[in-house]
């Protein structure tokens, strides 16, 4: 363990009284010594998580602040607490690892990060729902026999009475309104 | 949020803090806390009639020192574990000072046994002394209690199981002054017995929560 400074016993008790210049001097002076020994303590732990323990350190220190004893030195405190604190963090991290999947290797566009392989398909279909539910009432008749039912013009008039003409100039319209409906729930996204 | 962010929100709510006695201040405490409520004990209880020729007893005297010992290192210890700059041997003292006491009854066990032929090894039920113990540890537990509150940040399974340590090991010491185990093997089984229930029921409660109080 490297020499302490002198300042930081005068600093951690002056912090005690409540003084913030203190504290705040002495957290600033103490982090880069703290990043050092968690990394040392550590070496195979990632950046954020030397950053966690760093905080997780800090926070205990700033509620058990009034433990500290003036007449012992700070560093052998500070480092106690980042033992523990870290060791807990490490505990919880490991605990949790069997029921997490890291991603940071996989490519962004990579189907393990679908919830299941459905799922973009079914947004679709749903989003295509919503837009027809929109239409009028003869949209829906139209695109139903003709898109969805797939009949001929000649079989759809015999259901509608409509011209094979009149039928024509509805499909393209109907679908015009459902291209219209999509793009407006595309942009409500 | 970014460790220099935080640094800085913690400075702004630094407020004033009152700093704990030092875990020998606090175990002087509990000691002067606990000691008269002991003394108490045993009057109420009334000391046995043989008291004065047993503390002529070098026998005696040892075990009741070991006992002594064990409550007072187990309450510096207690009093240490919460400290983060305090080292880790320290919360083993306890076992340590434990096991010695143990020992040395084991030992007198089995001196007595081989005197006696067989005699001391005699065990049947003691109901008196689990309560006896239990009640007599009462008041040491909870002055524990309400001296770790503040300082049982850290380890708190490690100052639980120290502190219902030191409280059973302070009744067990009062015990032998105002009741007597029929047989050697009476004390290892049942006082000891008791004194390692009760530290693992405090352990037991540490680890179920009960450290937040």
């Amino acid at each position: 363990m490297t020499e302490e400074d002198p300042n930081w016993r005068i600093w951690l008790a002056a912090a005690q009284a409540g003084d913030q210049r203190a504290y705040a001097a002495l957290l600033a002076a103490a982090l880069p010594w703290l990043r050092r020994r968690a990394r040392g303590r550590w070496p195979g732990a990632s950046t954020a998580d030397i950053e966690d323990m760093l905080q997780e350190t800090l926070l205990a220190l700033h509620q058990n602040r009034h433990l500290y004893d003036p007449a012992r030195p700070v560093q052998p405190f500070l480092f106690g607490i980042l033992k523990l604190r870290g060791a807990d963090l490490r505990r919880r991290r490991h605990r949790h690892a069997g029921r997490e999947t890291a991603l940071e290797d996989l490519p962004a566009d990579t189907s393990a990060l679908m919830t299941h392989g459905t799922q973009e398909h079914d947004a679709e279909q749903a989003g295509l729902q919503k837009a027809l539910a929109s239409l009028g009432e003869r949209d829906r008749q139209v695109l139903g026999l003709l898109k969805i039912r797939q009949l001929s013009l000649k079989e759809a008039t015999a259901e509608t009475g409509m011209s094979v003409a009149a039928l024509k100039v509805a499909s393209f319209r109907a679908v015009q309104r459902l291209k219209q409906a999509l793009k407006g729930g595309a942009d409500e996204d | 949020m970014k460790t220099e962010d935080l640094i800085a929100r913690l400075a702004r709510d630094a407020a004033p803090v009152r700093r704990l006695p030092s875990p020998g201040a606090l175990m002087a405490r509990w000691l002067l806390l606990t000691l008269p409520v002991l003394a108490a004990v045993v009057l109420m209880m009334g000391p046995r009639p043989d008291l004065a020729g047993l503390l002529a007893q070098p026998r005696f005297l040892l075990t009741e020192g070991l006992a002594a010992a064990t409550t007072v290192i187990s309450a510096y210890a207690a009093f240490c574990a919460g400290r983060p700059d305090q080292p880790t041997w320290k919360l083993f003292m306890p076992v340590a000072a434990f096991l010695i006491w143990l020992a040395e009854l084991g030992r007198q066990c089995f001196v007595l046994s081989v005197q006696t032929n067989g005699a001391a090894l005699v065990l049947h039920a003691d109901w008196l002394c689990v309560p006896a113990i239990a009640m007599t540890a009462l008041v040491p537990a909870a002055a524990m209690v309400w001296l770790l509150r503040h300082s049982a940040k850290f380890r708190p399974t490690h100052a639980c199981l120290c502190g219902t340590m030191a409280a059973a090991a302070a009744a067990e010491c009062a015990l032998p002054l105002f009741h007597a185990a029929d047989t050697m093997m009476m004390v290892l089984v049942w006082q000891m017995g008791s004194v390692a229930l009760f530290t693992m029921l405090g352990a037991m409660a540490a680890r179920l929560g009960l450290n937040t109080l």
